[in-house]
């Protein structure tokens, strides 16, 4: 099993007129036997990391190791086929002309494995993935989702280390998606291989990984687990990115301790815990997700007035609009059960502890 | 598969396999594609502008003064131009009705336009310009024969050696560059396009012209253009109706400079001046089909409508006919005609012989020799240019190699360079060299591969495009060397497309006369040398033989393709995610 690290990895293209910055800086520890995922949106950088840890591209600066060995320098690189990496392409890149059962032998040969062994094998791995049978079909009989299962088999049968995966589940369909998740983590449970996953689905990182990299602009703007990217977001484009979010700005009111209040609105203010970097009277950008807004019918205490704006059904959740008398606009989640008119008047209250604050007009950090 | 079944085999290798060597077989495969293109095309060419500068005496400009003010020159460039641009002309009248009938009506009989411009597009022109004089030359044409003498019409008797006859043998063989571009053109509009313009209350007519005509203008001109170049290309048909007519064109008079003693430094300037033309022409052709681009972008592509044309779609049924008629029925059935007559007149019905396959075939070592040369060039010229331009269209697309967009488009130049042009830079340069080769085979192969390179490196990237990067990067992961991704995976994936890109060398390759005809020698004569030269002996109804069989490979080549390549398109592989 192997861990990988990445220390300041950074790459450009260069373009008609300039070089653009694909990743820049980029450090990160992956642990062995753990899932780890590349989440952001496209551009970000997210496939260039990961072809860089696969070997077809060279970096400009910085350095991948894997269990200490170095494998990606500028000056030397590692070839792909000497890496014993495993990779699922976003197309899965399932050989036309080759059959099932010739697809997934193809890396034993490779390896020089005799035959009756060989089929061994890929009988065990086309059972690992639940295609047992359809050795003989060639891709175009297969559905997506078996083509999808036909690459992995294909990867784990020759018993990587590593394995990337590159978008493995965009082009499925919602329900198929669902279940190839399930699938995929049971998977990497089952085996104890690091899975690097890339993504723009921020769903799909939460439920997977071990660990999430959150990229934009070609840099890591935060590294943690799925609970803490999207419960204390780094700054205001991870809070935006995973998931939905009020970004609304405010001013500093008072200190105490680490935390203190911030006012969003004349007539509503949030008492934060951390708010560490910032002194009474600074303006700020407050995130605070639609879940951590409770709405009443009648007054409570503490609560502010605000009238609905919009109300939108979405099943297991129901969201509304909440308008402040000061016009601040806020959207809310609640449950489906609670039900509220457009126009009706209402209290809301904040939950604080799940609130974010940013420096206003902060960005992420770029590439240079 | 769980760790416990984890085998020792299979542990990852990051340490190198062999020692690095400098020297890999991918290098040598690349650099060997390099060096063959720059000896067959770029050195020639270079040779051919030394060549034009060259006088008694060192550098001089007389050639090129000589050439742009000397009558014949003047003449020869006038002629060539009056007839490119009556073939653009007549091919955009014929081809653009009958893609537009095909695509866009509900004219019956949409196989005939298709076939009428398929097979007029595959006859070899020079053929054509044969099987024609033997109906229309002025005395001895059968068709004037027949109306002068027997019918008493001598009004119904039409000259061939003349500029219209000249144009009628060109257009025959240029109508299908509009016709095609055209026709896909129109099947590539977007039907949506044209249901937005008609929901806003555009009628049908006003849709043709405000949203159809404009999107495929672009497609339209540039096939226009490409009959342009191809036809004052042509050496064949402006010899054989050129000549005896005296309208002598660019082909034709550096053919003439070839007469001894050679005047190498006009005939350098003069293809340089030719190149100018084919080249400007191309550019412009070039320019006008990226615009078209928007066109194929279209995407899903919902079927176009079909225009109810009533009664008028028997008048253009009527017209494919004619046009079907005179270029492929008139001159093949004259061919046939003459190939089995034992002398070709009025009542040739009457004495029907064998005897002139069997001369051609059996007694006569001249044609025996060449219909071999052929087979022999065809097949080699072939299989060289494919695999040449799947080494280049490869280093284009999957290398980073530096300069490798120069390679490409070194790789095209044949394209602006006519036959006779080639022939002449390829003299310059072997002449120049200490290898004698002029008047072999190989200066004949190297002249074919030269000029069919553009069609290899074609084939070969059109069907790399297809097959995702991916295919070849998850063998590499898998730990497979480039020479066994290459054999594995992008050699079968590219098959097909290969084979495709083999024929379409070879078919042109078995009918090559405009560079030929100033490589050849006695004994490296080929199919197209000798039928000409027994034109020009008066072998009449032998080179009806010979151009039969001409036609018979040709035929065999393209059915071939069709039975192999129709095969290889529809097989399991078509529906698998090859395009990402």
């Amino acid at each position: 099993m192997a861990g990988i690290s990445i220390r300041g990895l950074s790459k450009s293209f260069s373009s008609r007129d300039s070089d653009v910055a694909a990743v820049a800086d980029v450090d990160i520890e992956v642990k062995d036997n753990s899932f780890v995922t590349l989440l952001g949106p496209s551009g970000c950088g997210k496939t260039t990391t990961l072809r860089l840890i696969a070997g077809y591209i060279t970096p400009d600066r910085g350095t991948i190791e894997i269990d200490g060995r170095p494998l990606s320098s500028p000056g030397s690189v590692v070839p792909p086929e000497r890496r014993g990496m495993g990779m699922v392409f976003q197309n899965y890149a399932i050989w036309p002309h080759k059959n099932v059962f010739e697809n997934v032998v193809f890396g034993l040969k490779i390896r020089k494995l005799p035959s009756a062994s060989a089929r061994r094998k890929v009988e065990e791995a086309l059972a690992l993935v639940n295609l047992s049978g359809l050795e003989t079909r060639y891709p175009s009989e297969l559905s997506g989702g078996q083509q999808q299962r036909v690459a992995l088999a294909r990867s784990l049968v020759v018993e990587p280390d590593i394995l990337l995966l590159d978008e493995p589940l965009s082009n499925l369909d919602a329900k198929l998606r669902e279940r190839m998740r399930l699938e995929l983590k049971e998977l990497q449970l089952r085996t104890g291989i690091t899975f690097v996953y890339v993504t723009h689905d921020q769903a799909e990182a939460l439920a997977l990984s071990d660990q999430i990299a959150v990229m934009n602009l070609g840099r890591v703007q935060q590294y943690g687990t799925p609970f803490e990217v999207y419960a204390h977001p780094a700054n205001r484009m991870v809070a935006d990115f995973m998931g939905l979010v009020n970004l609304v700005p405010g001013k500093v009111r008072e200190r105490s301790g680490a935390g203190g209040v911030v006012e969003i609105a004349p007539e509503l203010t949030v008492k934060v815990d951390a708010l560490d970097a910032f002194a009474p009277g600074e303006t700020v950008e407050v995130a605070i997700r639609p879940e951590s807004i409770r709405l009443a019918a009648s007054p409570v205490p503490g609560g502010t007035w605000a009238t609905i704006s919009n109300h939108v059904f979405l099943g297991n959740i129901s969201e509304y609009f909440a308008t402040l008398a000061s016009g601040l606009t806020l959207r809310v989640q609640t449950h489906p059960l609670q039900q509220l008119k457009v126009g009706e008047a209402c209290t809301i209250e904040v939950d604080a502890t799940h609130c974010s604050v940013f420096r206003a007009g902060a960005g992420e950090a770029k590439a240079a | 598969m769980s760790t416990d079944v984890m085998s020792t085999t299979l542990r990852p290798r990051l340490a190198p396999r062999r020692p690095r060597t400098w020297l890999r077989l991918e290098h040598v495969v690349m650099g060997g594609a390099i060096i063959s293109l720059i000896v067959l095309v770029v050195l020639p060419l270079a040779f051919l502008l030394i060549g034009s500068f060259k006088g008694a005496d060192g550098v001089t400009l007389d050639a090129y003064s000589e050439v742009l003010t000397g009558r014949l020159y003047v003449n020869a460039l006038k002629n060539s131009l009056l007839l490119g641009a009556y073939s653009g002309l007549f091919s955009l009248l014929i081809g653009l009705p009958l893609a537009w009938a095909v695509a866009r009506t509900d004219v019956p009989a949409k196989p005939l336009f298709q076939i009428t411009a398929t097979l007029s597009y595959l006859s070899p022109p020079f053929l054509t310009a044969i099987a024609l004089t033997y109906l229309f030359s002025p005395n001895a044409g059968l068709s004037n024969v027949l109306m002068r003498d027997v019918l008493g019409m001598p009004w119904l008797t039409f000259n061939i050696f003349t500029m219209p006859g000249l144009v009628l043998v060109t257009v025959m063989h240029t109508f299908p560059f509009v016709y095609l571009l055209a026709s896909s053109a129109l099947q590539s509009v977007d039907a949506s396009y044209e249901e937005a313009a008609q929901i806003l209350g555009a009628s049908k007519l006003r849709t043709a012209f405000l949203i159809t005509a404009p999107l495929v203008a672009p497609a339209v001109l540039s096939g226009t253009l490409l009959a342009f170049v191809n036809a004052i290309a042509l050496f064949g048909s402006q010899a054989i109706i050129g000549l005896p007519g005296r309208i002598v064109t660019l082909p034709t008079r550096i053919y003439a400079l070839f007469d001894y003693p050679p005047e190498y430094a006009l005939a350098s300037a003069l293809s340089l001046v030719f190149i100018l033309i084919t080249v400007a022409a191309l550019y412009l052709q070039n320019a006008f089909l990226k615009r078209r681009s928007y066109v194929t972008l279209a995407g899903k592509g919902s079927r176009p409508q079909m225009m109810q044309l009533g009664v008028f779609r028997w008048v253009l049924l009527a017209c494919v006919t004619i046009v079907f008629f005179v270029s492929i029925v008139l001159p093949y059935a004259t061919l046939i005609a003459v190939s089995f007559s034992k002398s070709w007149g009025l009542e040739f019905w009457k004495n029907i012989t064998l005897a002139n396959y069997k001369f051609v075939l059996f007694e006569y070592n001249v044609t025996q020799r060449a219909i071999l040369n052929s087979l022999v060039l065809a097949f080699v010229a072939a299989t060289l240019a494919v695999l040449m331009g799947a080494v280049i269209g490869w280093i284009d697309l999957r290398t980073k190699l530096p300069g490798r967009k120069l390679l490409d488009y070194a790789s095209l130049i044949p394209l602006g360079l006519p036959g006779i042009v080639m022939a002449v830079a390829l003299i310059q340069f072997w002449l120049a060299m200490p290898l004698a080769l002029y008047g072999t085979l190989t200066i004949l192969l190297l002249a074919y591969v030269g000029r069919y390179i553009p069609l290899g490196v074609r084939a070969a990237n059109a069907s790399l495009r297809q097959v995702d990067h991916s295919l070849e990067e998850s063998a590499q992961i898998l730990g497979a060397s480039w020479t066994t991704t290459m054999r594995e995976i992008t050699l079968p994936l590219i098959r097909p497309g290969l084979f495709a890109g083999w024929l379409l060398v070879f078919v042109p390759v078995i009918q090559e006369l405009s560079a030929s005809i100033l490589l050849f020698s006695s004994q490296s004569i080929t199919l197209a040398v000798a039928v000409y030269n027994l034109y020009e002996t008066g072998y009449i109804e032998p080179v009806a033989a010979l151009a039969m069989i001409n036609m018979l490979i040709i035929g065999a080549a393209i059915w071939l393709a069709y039975r192999l390549g129709g095969r290889s398109l529809t097989s399991r592989n078509d529906a698998a995610p090859v395009h990402t």
